[in-house]
């Protein structure tokens, strides 16, 4: 699959006069929609998209300033912006009944979005929702130089075009967060593409302000998933190495509500190099049926 | 009038996990609910709720974290969670069409649920909305000249100027145009208010208000400038912290305004010059 014929299989909705980029397979009544992770965008689900589909009725957009949805200057790309960006368009699609599937990057939209829920601001039923490598927990990440660079709003700007945080550091920063013995030289190409195409590079460290978000969200978030009445299930992994242990065990301790499991992904499944087995940890699709 | 006097005016309403003072007033079909600047509290228009409600029914809560509503101890209340609880008060109120009203602090809160209603995420009705001496201006360059005073300033300031009753009453003060305008037992029933249950800890979150504010730069006056409400501006002049240029920046730039200009007066315009300042609002 190559990120051309990705694009063939989507379609765009004008969202708030932006276009974004959505994928929309299966005929399940049941429905997914998919909150993809930083820096990547809704490719990333393409090994799993024809499994899950005979499953679900699939919704990934790519958010915002990634991928083939548009990157307007306009635009700080907040947490908070483009969890209005999700709701609008699944407000466009009529959606009335989903769960959220939600990677690193995409588990902040996701708690903005569950936030809302607790306060009855969105007549959407939510099922259930997953968190999938939801690094949390930012006294226990150490940003490396370039991303503390990139995050300072007047700097990043210069650095992200001046220097080569480009295809190079793209694919060492993928590399680092892959298996590296079963990685192959995967699509790293095609990944740096999107990131290429309509301007990204431009909106590279714009994106990244996300990082103090996370500390000025830091009590809304967390407050959201204490008082979930909705069913989460948080996937976490001993050696991811953004998301490390820590964070888990931190939060774990944290959160007594009974509504959150946690799953460790002790076998490091991930969605690029073993999909059908990440598949198997994240849904059950054997053993029960997906709720 | 005293804070207690104050207090039996209002209600505590619950909502969600917290307790929200509110005052209601008035049996107008029109209502006008207001949303107040940081650190001060419902209190601030005692004065002139006695002339407003005679024209429309007046809804003013406390703040979570401010005056006799619920305060947090070690947790920031954002301002999307401002705006969240609001919504959910009024809803529960049975609100459906709304002027709103904010100063200061409280301009967030409105652009933000301003936002939400351009982006169809609210249902509630919005007939106006009365902005009068917020501090942050439109023009982004203006604001980034700003934001170096207020992080370093304005913060300061504020976490000096609740560090003790003395300051708070001075840098209250400061606000004024005329001194004489407001007396000492006014400033102590502020402070009373500001610091029961132990409000003095909101303070300490104050950084984390200005970087939302930076988050949200584009997000929010964009939202001002979509939206087809009719916006009014209403302005003490002399304010020294949301000086006249604001008001000037912003009428410039949105469509559907109007200034109302309040000689003589400065950041607490309905304090120091009550009748005024309600001509703006009644006279339209």
């Amino acid at each position: 699959m190559t990120a051309e014929n990705w694009k063939d299989k989507g379609k765009f909705y004008s969202i708030a006069n932006k276009e974004i980029f959505v994928i929309d397979e299966g005929n399940s009544t049941q429905t997914i929609v998919i909150l993809h992770g930083y820096p990547t965008t809704s490719y990333d689900y393409y090994r799993i998209l024809p499994i899950l589909s005979k499953h679900y009725r699939v919704i990934i957009h790519d958010h915002i300033g990634f991928g083939f949805s548009d990157k307007p200057d306009s635009l700080t790309y907040s947490l908070i912006e483009q969890a209005d960006f999700a709701l609008q368009l699944w407000n466009q699609l009529k959606l009335k009944e989903v769960s959220i599937l939600a990677h690193d990057y995409g588990t902040a939209v996701a708690k903005e979005i569950l936030s809302r829920k607790n306060h009855n601001l969105i007549p959407i039923k939510i099922n259930k929702i997953f968190l999938c490598n939801s690094s949390m927990r930012l006294e226990h990440l150490h940003l490396r130089y370039m991303d503390k660079l990139l995050k300072d709003r007047k700097l990043g700007k210069f650095v992200a075009r001046l220097t080569s945080y480009s295809y190079k550091k793209i694919k060492q920063k993928i590399k680092n967060n892959l298996n590296p013995q079963t990685h192959d030289n995967y699509d790293i190409n095609k990944v740096w593409n999107e990131l290429e195409s309509t301007d990204g590079k431009k909106e590279i460290h714009l994106l990244s302000s996300f990082i103090n978000e996370r500390y000025t969200f830091w009590h809304r978030w967390t407050n959201a998933l204490k008082n979930a009445e909705i069913p989460i299930k948080i996937f976490w992994e001993k050696s991811d190495p953004v998301g490390i242990k820590e964070i888990a065990i931190v939060m774990a301790s944290e959160s007594q509500n009974e509504n959150i499991e946690w799953i460790e992904n002790s076998r490091h499944y991930s969605l690029v190099e073993n999909p059908t087995n990440w598949l198997e940890l994240v849904f059950n699709f054997n053993k029960s049926r997906p709720s | 009038m005293t804070s207690k006097e104050w207090k039996s005016q209002g209600l505590m309403i619950p909502i969600f996990d917290k307790k929200i003072f509110t005052i209601d007033a008035g049996d107008s079909k029109d209502c006008l609910v207001i949303l107040h600047g940081y650190a001060t509290s419902s209190f601030d228009y005692y004065k002139v709720l006695p002339e407003l409600s005679k024209h429309y029914r007046v809804i003013i809560h406390d703040l979570i974290g401010f005056g006799l509503s619920d305060k947090l101890e070690n947790q920031y209340f954002t301002i999307m969670d401002q705006v969240e609880y609001t919504l959910e008060l009024w809803k529960i109120m049975g609100l459906e069409k709304v002027t709103i009203l904010a100063h200061d602090y409280g301009d967030a809160i409105a652009k933000e649920i301003i936002s939400r209603k351009n982006a169809g995420f609210i249902n509630l009705d919005i007939k106006k909305l009365i902005l009068f001496n917020v501090t942050v201006p439109i023009n982004f360059n203006e604001f980034v000249d700003i934001q170096n005073i207020l992080t370093n300033d304005v913060s300061k300031k504020m976490s000096a100027m609740m560090a003790s009753i003395a300051i708070f009453k001075k840098n209250i003060k400061e606000m004024f145009f005329d001194k004489t305008k407001i007396t000492d037992e006014e400033l102590t029933e502020m402070w009373y208010l500001f610091e029961c249950n132990n409000g003095r800890d909101t303070i300490n979150f104050i950084s984390n208000y200005i970087s939302e504010r930076k988050i949200f730069w584009f997000k929010w006056n964009k939202a001002l400038e979509e939206s087809k409400l009719k916006i009014h501006l209403i302005w003490g002049k002399q304010d020294p912290l949301a000086t006249e240029n604001i008001a000037e920046s912003l009428s410039e730039v949105l469509t559907n305004n109007k200034v109302c200009w309040i000689e003589n007066s400065g950041h607490f315009p309905m304090l120091e010059t009550p009748k005024e300042w309600t001509d703006c609002i009644i006279i339209e």
